[in-house]
């Protein structure tokens, strides 16, 4: 019997430990460690934010799911990985078991831990602090229960400074972000109380519609159009005006402190803001088998685990599609896998930019969503056919570089009123080999902006839950 | 909040910005059901053609 260990329950943990189970059945072991009880679909906690949808509407119990299935599952958060002697180091987060230490053995493990919510990097940044934030059901709940007192105030004749954006020079999820701040403009227009906001776009973009992949150019109206255009217009539907290039390094009670590429120091002051973090590794460390740290040689600095991509340092123009990995398997031991945002990508998609006064200030690549569930499928895949198949090759590939995505932005929630605007792309890392025109296959480029959109985003959401939960045929539900 | 009279001079004058046509289109039910299709075989495309 061989035993597989999952680090983390979000979509590429969860989709890679229901792919195990499916095709490693009874026969063999699959266990999943989380921190948190709950399974949520994040895409969704933007509803919450805006008090479209209740915390209960984004989540389930992952236990429930699990025993159902037969997946051993760990509340608990991964602190150590041994890969000489093949175990983890775990801690329990809740029950009984709280606080104590296991080590769980592996034959083969896939981290697909996520992101460290990075607050820290930015002073004053935060839900604890002075910003809100939607990375979390928890933390999007928070956020609704705030921004309803900027709309009691606005009702009472108060005029509201909202700031939305990304709330590091560094930091990534710029579509999280905007399909928030959408759905603030869109909430707060259907109260009729545009007049009474003033709502601003905060973003490290060179150009608003980079969104962490260098931007991409979609067919629209008879034009070739960059999705900076998409974008702004968007946004000027809106009345939403935007700053853009901008770091944001501190903020206080009110007031947000920015650099500018060309390095100007600027403030911007709210009554609300929701500003995403810059994201981390979770900050596991690895030791060999006599005890030295390794954790350096198995994790890049930013604290994602090294995998199969081309981590050679070069310059932009250098960059390839080649680069970025295609089955996410670690260099040095062949039996530890990440997927998700816990891979380390071997640089970033758009282009490095830095302020006369060092500041790096840039989006970092977007590894969430469709992307994610493809990477866990496709590991799963490959760590069930070595199993049951005795080999080590392995025939499922997905790099971000021939992985297309497709980003649906969607403001409402009625049937009739709501507006999505949808955005496909395909690769998501431009391949300018292949596709010397537009870094990417036009075919497949779509920037439109209507029901249908919103309609397929709702539709998602209940498509997704049905799939995650592991109901019947739930295998045929795309990633 | 602020004043939008005059349309040029800042960002926010210059992206495009939807006409009445484009906005009835949007909301336009048989239009929308059709492009709800493409757009539903684009992704299923996109998705299957994203992984071996």
């Amino acid at each position: 019997m061989a035993k597989v260990v999952v680090l983390g329950a979000g979509v590429a943990g969860h989709t890679c430990a229901s792919f195990l189970k499916k095709k490693l059945g009874k026969h063999h072991e699959v266990v999943v460690v989380s921190p948190n009880s709950y399974y949520q679909w994040i895409p969704s906690n933007i509803w919450v934010g805006v008090g479209q949808m209740t915390i209960d509407q984004v989540r389930f119990e992952l236990k429930k799911v699990y025993d159902r299935w037969g997946i051993v599952f760990k509340q608990a958060k991964a602190l150590e990985i041994h890969p000489d002697e093949q175990y983890v180091t775990v801690e329990y987060t809740a029950g009984e078991k709280a606080g104590q230490t296991e080590y769980v053995n592996y034959d083969f493990l896939v981290n697909a831990t996520g992101p460290k919510l990075n607050f820290e990097a930015t002073e004053g940044l935060g839900p604890d602090k002075n910003t809100f934030s939607v990375c979390t059901y928890s933390h999007a709940a928070h956020a609704w229960e705030n921004l309803q007192e900027s709309i009691k105030k606005m009702q009472a004749g108060q005029k509201q400074r909202i700031l939305i954006g990304t709330g590091h020079a560094m930091a990534t999820c710029q579509g999280a972000a905007f399909e928030y701040i959408l759905n603030v403009a869109y909430e707060i227009s259907r109260r009729g109380l545009s007049k009474m906001a003033q709502i601003t776009w905060i973003s490290n973009e060179y150009e608003l519609g980079d969104f962490g992949m260098g931007g991409a150019f979609v067919k629209r109206g008879g034009y070739i159009t960059p999705t900076k255009v998409f974008t702004e217009s968007l946004l000027a539907e809106y009345g939403i005006n935007w700053i853009r290039r901008a770091g944001v390094y501190k903020v206080e009670p009110g007031i947000a402190y920015y650099e500018t590429l060309d390095g100007e120091m600027l403030t911007q002051e709210f009554d609300f803001s929701m500003l995403i973090p810059s994201f981390s590794g979770v900050g596991m460390t690895a030791f060999d088998k006599t005890g030295n740290d390794i954790t350096d040689k198995m994790f890049a600095p930013n604290k994602f685990m090294k995998v199969d991509a081309d981590y050679t340092a070069k310059p932009f123009d250098e960059w390839s599609a080649n680069d970025w990995p295609s089955i996410y398997q670690n260099p040095l031991y062949k039996n530890i896998y990440a997927a998700g945002i816990a891979f380390a990508p071997p640089h970033p998609i758009s282009k490095p930019m830095s302020s006369p006064n060092g500041r790096q200030i840039f989006p970092t690549p977007p590894r969430t969503g469709m992307p994610s569930g493809v990477m866990g499928k496709i590991v799963a895949l490959n760590i069930a056919e070595q199993i049951l198949g005795g080999h080590n090759e392995h025939h499922h590939k997905a790099s971000m570089s021939r992985m297309g995505a497709a980003c649906i932005v969607s403001a409402g929630f009625g049937s009739f009123d709501g507006l999505g605007a949808s955005m496909t792309l395909f690769p998501v890392v431009p391949d300018w080999d292949k596709y010397p025109e537009w870094g990417r296959d036009m075919n497949y480029s779509v920037g439109e902006a209507g029901l249908a959109g919103h309609w397929l985003k709702v539709i998602l959401h209940y498509l997704f839950f049905h799939k995650a939960k592991g109901y019947p045929f739930w295998w045929l539900i795309p990633e | 909040m602020g004043s939008n009279k005059i349309k040029a001079y800042y960002d926010e004058a210059y992206p495009p910005v939807p006409d009445a046509t484009t906005l009835f289109w949007r909301k336009f039910l048989p239009w929308q059901l059709i492009r709800f299709v493409i757009l539903n075989i684009k992704m299923i495309r996109i998705v299957a053609g994203g992984h071996s």
